[in-house]
């Protein structure tokens, strides 16, 4: 199991006095600390326009300076928005290639289209495009960053032969991941060969059915480069040595996270589509608890959510684990409700008593 | 954190008054359904209560029912919305709504808190869109929409978010929520075009659309529901609702 932190930057009212500047520095040293204490990776969504909710607009700015500031920990854009309007095709290849030599090969490629009119109203593009122009980028990333030269006649855009530069020095290139919110896009992952980032909370049922349909369709895959078959899932952590305190605080963070998510205007609720089957909301959905039972139902824990005691979080990781999961991101705090030093003092507490209990695999040395 | 800012009784003058809250659903059978969304150029914020929250951006929605029979007989009926959230749940606060019927307006009033004016609404139906006009008491147009080129689509795949409508209730000033149920035989989207809102007409000066988002035009069967929860309008929904089943 790795673990992964992941961030959306998301920033309290009045956005006046110097707030945003905390907000990412807070998060640059929660990456700092997360480096030291072995996690895998840290993320960075792509976000435009969402008040409080997000800030991160810049996610590949953001993640150079993570990288500039530590040693080992990987470093993820989750995800690249795959719209024309927003990022065109080429510019996305060359600004991950040189996220990639600047990291010293450590770039992990997340792609999405928006789920959000906000965004995609915001830019004007055509929301019924966004799963055929995503399917464009994808395959034509990985022949951007190995073939010398490149052209291409396509869709969503076409270019003579040039040389696109720089080339990432992951080789073949770094692994790629597509964000998972609509039910089937796992399968569009698998098809594809390519990393199956899941930023939907899901229930465990429903996660292990689509980790177990991803795993079997990915042997089958037409790749469009190198084939990257991990599965990760979004979670929430707070951790703390007493359960009734990690819970509250916990509970805290993720009740201000779901009211800012709320405030979204989601693509499906404003234009009717084909293309949204359904909300690609990040909220835990109400009403998911344990249906075993579990010591977070006295506090409305949510199935699954890494809140509460060392003990609860372990629980709740074995059994993401169990179903194929190969890797946890964790959202450390929402519109910095939680103080700074809580957020750090929990990420400790999990790497003393959390970790310990997942044998970890080595991280990967860059060539 | 986005909340509403107006005054929770802002629209408490003129609200529809509930003698109670045990309202019996009703179904219409074969409603046309025309949806309009539209981006307005305002903070939505400053037109709520405290009670909901605003989106982002904030939209206007205009749904207009053409329907052929009914309990109170065939109607035409036009509402102007507010998006919004109730805690994080969607919802619609509806800020009144044209009828053509006076049956049907002193029905829906009393029994769902339909703010209501009379008027009349044309509806035309063509190979190549819809079109409808709303007039008010004076015969003057109050709202114009039209969708063009309509594509069919999967009748699941549009959405209609449930309304909450300010009422004078046996338990006071209360949003009432409504969500009617839509069973769509067919759908279609188009492009959506506004030419005519007047706000004031609607009793909502504020409202500025700027960019219509879309046009959905369904043939539906709509059940007005039994009504389950109101809340009240000067507190966030978390604890500001009061369920209905103990009337």
């Amino acid at each position: 199991m790795k673990f992964g932190v992941m961030y959306e930057l998301s920033v309290p009212r009045p956005f006046a006095g110097g707030i945003e500047r905390t907000v990412i520095e807070n998060a640059l040293e929660q990456i700092r600390l997360a480096d030291s204490l072995g996690f895998d990776t840290a993320w960075a969504v792509e976000h435009h326009f969402l008040e409080e909710y997000s800030h991160s607009s810049a996610p590949e700015l953001f993640l150079t300076a993570a990288a500039m500031q530590t040693e080992r920990i990987r470093v993820g854009h989750s995800a690249v928005v795959c719209v024309p309007e927003m990022n065109h095709p080429i510019r996305v290849a060359e600004r991950a290639a040189f996220l990639d030599i600047l990291s010293g090969g450590r770039l992990e490629l997340g792609t999405a289209r928006s789920s959000t009119w906000t965004e995609l109203g915001g830019f004007q593009a055509d929301p019924d495009a966004t799963k055929r122009d995503w399917d464009e980028y994808v395959r034509v990333l990985p022949r951007m960053w190995t073939e010398e030269r490149f052209s291409w006649e396509g869709t969503c855009f076409s270019m003579p032969e040039r040389a696109i530069l720089p080339k990432p020095i992951q080789k073949p290139h770094p692994p790629l991941w597509v964000t998972v919110t609509s039910p089937g896009t796992e399968l569009d992952a698998a098809d594809r060969g390519i990393g199956c980032l899941g930023v939907a909370a899901a229930t465990f049922a429903e996660q292990e059915r689509r980790t177990r349909e991803y795993h079997r369709r990915i042997q089958l895959c037409d790749p469009v480069g190198a084939v990257n078959d991990q599965v990760s899932t979004l979670n929430f952590l707070y951790c703390h040595e007493d359960l009734a305190i990690g819970a509250e605080r916990g509970m805290q963070m993720l009740g201000t996270f779901g009211l800012l998510n709320s405030h979204l205007l989601f693509t499906r609720e404003a234009y009717p589509t084909r293309a949204y089957a359904t909300l690609g909301n990040l909220a835990p959905g109400q009403g998911r608890r344990s249906e075993k039972g579990s010591p977070g139902d006295a506090y409305g824990i949510p199935d699954g959510m890494c809140i509460g005691d060392p003990k609860l979080v372990i629980a709740a990781i074995k059994e993401w684990e169990s179903i194929g999961v190969d890797q946890v991101n964790f959202m450390l705090n929402a519109a910095e409700v939680l103080p700074q030093e809580q957020v750090l003092e929990s990420l400790r507490l999990f790497a003393r008593e959390v970790m310990p209990a997942f044998p970890r695999p080595e991280p990967a040395e860059a060539d | 954190m986005l909340v509403g800012l107006a005054d929770p009784a802002a629209r408490r003058t003129g609200a529809p008054r509930m003698p109670d809250l045990a309202t019996a659903p009703v179904t219409l059978e074969g409603v046309s359904v025309l949806q309009v969304l539209c981006e307005v150029a305002n903070d939505t914020a400053e037109l709520l209560p405290p009670a909901l929250h605003p989106t982002l951006p904030g939209v206007v929605t205009w749904l207009v029912y053409d329907c052929p029979d009914s309990p109170w007989g065939s109607f035409r009926l036009a509402q102007t919305r507010i998006e919004c959230r109730s805690g994080t749940r969607p919802r619609g606060l509806l800020v009144s709504g044209v009828i053509d019927n006076d049956a049907a307006r002193e029905a829906l009033g009393p029994r769902w808190g339909y703010r209501l004016v009379p008027g009349s609404v044309d509806f035309r139906r063509g190979y190549d869109g819809v079109e409808a006009v709303v007039y008010g008491a004076g015969r003057e147009p109050v709202l114009a929409l039209e969708l063009r080129e309509p594509v069919l689509l999967p009748p699941d795949v549009v959405q209609f978010v449930a309304s909450v409508h300010p009422a004078e209730t046996p338990r006071g000033y209360r949003l009432v929520q409504v969500d009617p149920r839509h069973d769509v035989h067919r759908a279609e989207r188009g492009h959506p075009e506004v030419s005519l809102f007047d706000g004031e007409a609607w009793g909502e000066p504020e409202i500025a659309p700027s960019h219509p988002i879309s046009a959905a035009v369904c043939l539906a069967d709509v059940t007005l529901p039994k009504l389950r929860f109101v809340c009240r309008p000067g507190e966030m929904a978390f604890t500001g609702t009061e369920p209905i089943t103990d009337t």
